[in-house]
């Protein structure tokens, strides 16, 4: 397949939109693959039309993306994670629904709605969205924005460097999302092992997506860890001891050392891929020296550590909604901080149990399976001390408590699969099938996914100043619940049957009832979809009865709810001064809290700049002109980087300078409201009565 | 803030009062982008050793053939030369020497850099010449990404070093010219600790 | 450096000081340089040889990380510093000596097939 390469447009011709598969021939497949990139379209033209009929362009720029606030950047992260989950959601249903009609006959082996080409590149796009431009983005997101108020900073360390990280991550997403619309992608599955996505076997484009993206956007996380370090090392409240910072932080930081340590894995496998395939080099090949194990081993050195990058956020946000919202404090705190540490360390010495099939002795093996089932029990600690922080508890069902008990219920089962899975002679015999896919589901979505909504109900008030409504909430939540354990439970069972993963096609009709219920589960995580994106809106809609000015609508113990909401650029009026664990439940039990601080100083906020902008142009224009080798494109493109970077070296910027009188006025106005308030007691909090300021007088863990 | 607890190091001492402050957050921050760095570099040393047989070698040449001692040891020198050289730019800066001083030792580390880069590129061309192309075999690919990658880095060393020698000129010796210089000092003195691990295992050990 | 209870900086004191500290690194690190290639050069034994270059290694990193990067246990930032290193140290071992742990064992596998001890090392059936 060689394709001439034009010195202007690269590889690039009329031939590589799938609507050019379309006019050849109709079916399912092609039908499939041009809907899809019409919604893409048709998404963007939407997209665009609205922004600028309601006039939006102007504060879209000003206010969101040239801004280096944490807060802002962490709700754009948010953002394009659910974007990129409504497309990885969607390819997941047509996986599920290509499957049960993939039934094949003796006289038509190869059955379905899509093509199994087609087919392979789905489940390669749906695991590289889902890990890393959904999961990573939630909780970076989420992180970005929590993580300074809870520490009492005003921003993060490197604010600029945050919004180039920002920029990044969505650089590496618009790439694979282009991919549906410009050539295809690569069909080697998410960790996209050689010597298949070598040149020799897939010679097209597909593999290059997948490598630049993953290239970009994992430099992108790699500064984000570094900015969250430094930001705890260094951007401390005055009197925030370490063993003072609420269990989010802990968690962060653990995130952050991963995210220093593991990214770097990634870019050398990936690295090392591109430069076997642009330049011929022999790493992975599978004659003259190369040797293709050595992927394996590199990536998932990355990958494990990856994993628990996904699950520690989630167990921060679980410790905060299980103390907040059962009125007591974080049973073993302690212990909590020394699990989640040990999970950090210990996640970098088990990678090996992701190819025990290998053919390494048995003795290696052997030394990483005792490591993997080690790292279940700092886990199961983290289970019984948030169950024992909600014991005798007044727990409210709210909806982050609706996603804490399907987490409790669910996340245990994946957890004892995984440890079957840390067997290796039982791995053996199930490796490769849809057992191994339902695990890692069944850790991953009511461990990350729940943990991150449950993160955005509990925060939302915070960013926007109304609370996401109760009702349609709980609904979602349980749609989740639902929707997953009929999807993927059959998962487990269809693995013991002897169902590889990935297979574009079955013979054996006694799978077909397994697959109508994951059919089944498949639909409803579609409306679980939908009555997300549905509470959102109805929220919007009403959020002058949901809203909650006072600031603090769960009665929570930690700095963040001291601010009003939503919370202004500057988060605080001045640094406040920390005396205790849950700095803000001690001083509602002090009685009082809401006074105001006896001096106001200007606050110097970093100024908005265009940098990150531009880097996240200039490193989409490197990598999809890599992807077809349009080598000027990519020249120009690698050349602006350390251009841009030298141009703002040169020039002093100024930060921006919010006067005192300012905010002394905002701070007066807001506390006149509060004051103005009737405090509401736990019991009625999911009414309306909740306008943000509690009952002090229920303030008891 | 003269807290003599605060940045101590590569740094700037306790007479420069708001980029002392600033330097001790950006620095860290910086040598927390270099141990990033380094386990690159790491996973590359594992890489060049797992290679490092006769399976990896694919009867492409090896060690014996290509490497040249002599001029490795001449990289050697010039880099080390060009580390220490670095000392006098951080203690230029710390003394407020002029700025004419701290361009000098500025220019001695690039060129010093530079140096090191043509005996480092002369090598690559010769042993391409002798068939020790990166397409040869997995050791020479190893071989090729690693060394490669630290002359990447000393380049954009030498990179950095006129970009801050314009900055200089052009703003000054202000506060964050300060704290960069310090950051370059830190990556600059960690190509050389790269460089330690290049000679002695890439090198040396194989000819052993 | 800093002259007892003031915190008056004596310019001549420190510069003069730091100057021996860098010159002292400089010729610590050429000596360990030279005896490096000298042991390449020598009639050693293979293992002594190898031995030597790492030792050498070792000692000038550690030269590079005190006189150079100015690492230390004494002072609160140069401490953090070192210990971020060191942490960073244990995890690169971990990371480096594992990759080697298996790809070796890989190695072995494909090379020593005449070696039946290893044969039976093999999982049934793999």
């Amino acid at each position: 397949m060689t394709r001439t390469t034009s010195p202007i447009f690269g590889r690039l011709d009329w031939s590589v939109t799938p609507y050019t598969d379309l006019l050849r021939k109709v079916d399912s497949n092609s039908l499939v693959g041009a809907g899809a990139a019409t919604v893409l379209v048709l998404g963007a033209i939407v997209t665009i039309a609205l922004i600028t009929w309601k006039k939006w362009w102007g504060p879209l720029f000003k206010d969101w993306l040239t801004s280096p606030d944490a807060k802002k950047i962490g709700i754009m992260y948010i953002v394009l994670g659910l974007v990129m989950m409504a497309r990885g959601i969607a390819e997941g249903f047509v996986m599920r629904t290509h499957q049960t009609t993939a039934l094949g006959t003796l006289a038509e082996p190869e059955k379905g709605l899509v093509a199994p080409e087609h087919f392979s590149q789905l489940f390669s796009t749906h695991g590289t969205i889902m890990i890393f431009f959904v999961a990573m983005p939630l909780l970076i997101g989420l992180i970005n924005f929590v993580l300074p108020q809870q520490l009492g900073a005003r921003d993060m360390a490197f604010p600029v460097l945050n919004q180039v990280s920002l920029g990044l991550t969505a650089a590496g997403a618009g790439l694979v999302m282009i991919s549906l619309l410009i050539g295809k992608f690569g069909t080697g599955g998410w960790t996209m092992y050689p010597p298949y996505t070598g040149i020799t076997y897939s010679p097209g484009e597909g593999v290059d997506y997948w490598v630049w993206a993953i290239l970009i956007s994992g430099l992108g996380s790699t500064l984000t860890g570094m900015n969250f370090a430094v930001t705890i090392f260094k951007n401390r409240a005055p009197g925030m001891e370490f063993m003072r910072m609420p269990l989010f932080c802990w968690t962060s930081l653990c995130v952050a050392i991963m995210l220093i340590y593991a990214m770097p894995a990634l870019t050398v496998s990936s690295a090392m891929l591109a430069l076997d395939r642009y330049a011929g080099f022999r790493f992975f090949a599978n004659d003259g020296g190369g040797n293709m194990m050595n992927y394996a081993n590199i990536f998932w050195m990355f990958g494990h550590p990856e994993v628990y990058i996904l699950i520690l956020p989630a167990f921060g946000v679980f410790s905060e909604i299980s103390s907040t919202f059962s009125g007591k404090k974080l049973y073993g705190y302690t212990s909590l901080v020394i699990a989640s540490m040990s999970i950090a360390v210990i996640s970098f010495t088990v990678w090996l149990h992701h190819f025990f099939t290998m053919g390494q002795s048995a003795g290696v093996n052997i030394a990483f399976g005792i490591a993997t089932m080690i790292i279940a029990i700092p886990t199961g600690v983290k289970i019984y001390d948030w169950m024992a922080t909600m014991w005798r508890g007044r727990v409210r069902l709210t909806t982050p408590i609706v996603y804490l008990t399907g987490f409790f219920l669910l996340f245990v089962i994946g957890g004892l699969s995984g440890i079957i899975l840390a067997n290796p002679s039982i791995d053996y015999q199930v490796h490769n099938t849809t057992f191994l896919v339902a695990h890692f589901h069944n850790v991953i979505i009511p461990g990350t996914l729940f943990g991150m909504l449950a993160g955005i109900h509990y925060w939302y008030p915070k960013a926007f100043g109304y609370r996401l409504d109760e009702t349609w909430g709980r609904r979602t939540a349980l749609l989740f619940v639902a929707g997953f354990m009929l999807t993927f439970l059959p998962l487990y069972v269809l693995g013991l049957m002897g169902l590889p993963r990935r297979s574009p096609t079955f013979q054996n009709p006694a799978f077909m009832p397994w697959m109508i219920v994951a059919e089944v589960g498949a639909c409803l995580m579609l409306a679980a979809l939908a009555s997300l994106f549905w509470t959102f809106r109805t929220s919007f809609k009403n959020r002058t009865k949901l809203a909650v000015p006072g600031g603090d609508p769960w009665n929570g113990a930690t700095l963040e709810w001291s601010t009003p909401a939503p919370v202004p650029e500057w988060t605080f009026p001045c640094i406040p001064e920390v005396t205790a664990r849950d700095d803000w439940g001690e001083t509602k039990r002090a009685g009082d809290p809401w006074r105001a601080p006896d001096t106001y100083s200007d606050i110097e906020m970093p100024a908005n700049t265009l940098h990150g902008l531009l880097i996240a142009a200039a490193s989409f224009g490197l990598g999809f002109a890599m992807v077809w080798h349009i080598w000027w494109l990519a020249i120009v493109s690698f050349l602006a980087i350390p251009g841009i970077m030298a141009v703002r070296g040169m020039r002093e910027i100024e930060p921006k300078i919010i006067p005192a009188s300012q905010v002394r006025e905002e701070d007066r106005k807001f506390r006149e409201r509060v004051a103005s308030l009737t405090p509401v007691t736990r019991a009625d909090e999911a009414s309306e009565r909740n306008q943000g300021v509690p009952d002090l007088s229920e303030f008891a863990g | 803030m003269s807290d003599n607890t605060l940045y101590p190091g590569l740094n700037l001492g306790d007479s420069h009062g708001e980029a002392h402050v600033g330097a001790e957050t950006t620095v860290f921050g910086f040598w927390v982008f270099v141990m990033s760095d380094l386990i690159i570099f790491g996973i590359l040393f594992a890489a060049y050793a797992s290679y490092l047989d006769p399976l990896g070698l694919a009867g492409a040449p090896g060690p014996k053939d290509l490497f040249d001692i002599r001029s490795v040891a001449i990289q050697t020198g010039l880099l080390l030369l060009g580390g220490t050289a670095y000392g006098g730019v951080s203690l230029s800066v710390k003394y407020n020497c002029s700025r004419a001083r701290v361009l000098g030792w500025l220019a001695v580390c690039a060129a010093l850099g530079a140096g090191f880069l043509f005996f480092e590129i002369k090598d690559f061309v010769s042993q391409a010449g002798e068939g020790g192309v990166p397409q040869a075999s997995g050791w020479l690919s190893s071989y090729w990404a690693l060394v490669g990658l630290h002359g990447v880095h000393v380049s954009s060393g030498i990179v950095w070093i006129i970009a801050m020698m314009g900055q200089i000129v052009w703003r000054g010796i202000d506060d964050a010219v300060k704290i960069r210089l310090s950051m370059l000092g830190v990556f600059w003195h960690f190509l050389d600790l790269v460089w330690i691990g290049i000679f002695s295992f890439v090198f040396l050990v194989p000819l052993a | 450096m800093t002259k007892s209870n003031t915190d008056m900086l004596d310019p001549d004191d420190g510069a003069s000081h730091e100057l021996r500290n860098y010159a002292i690194g400089f010729g610590v690190s050429l000596l360990l340089t030279v005896g490096a290639f000298a042991a390449l050069l020598s009639h050693l034994p293979t293992v002594w040889k190898v031995s030597a270059i790492c030792i050498a290694a070792l000692l000038q990193v550690m030269t590079h990380a005190r006189n150079f990067l100015h690492l230390s246990l004494s002072g609160r930032q140069s401490r953090e510093d070192l210990l971020l290193v060191m942490f960073s140290t244990i995890l690169l071992a971990i990371m480096a000596g594992g990759t080697y742990f298996i790809m070796a064992d890989l190695d072995g596998r494909m090379h020593d097939m005449r070696d039946t001890q290893d044969m039976e090392g093999m999982p049934a059936g793999g």
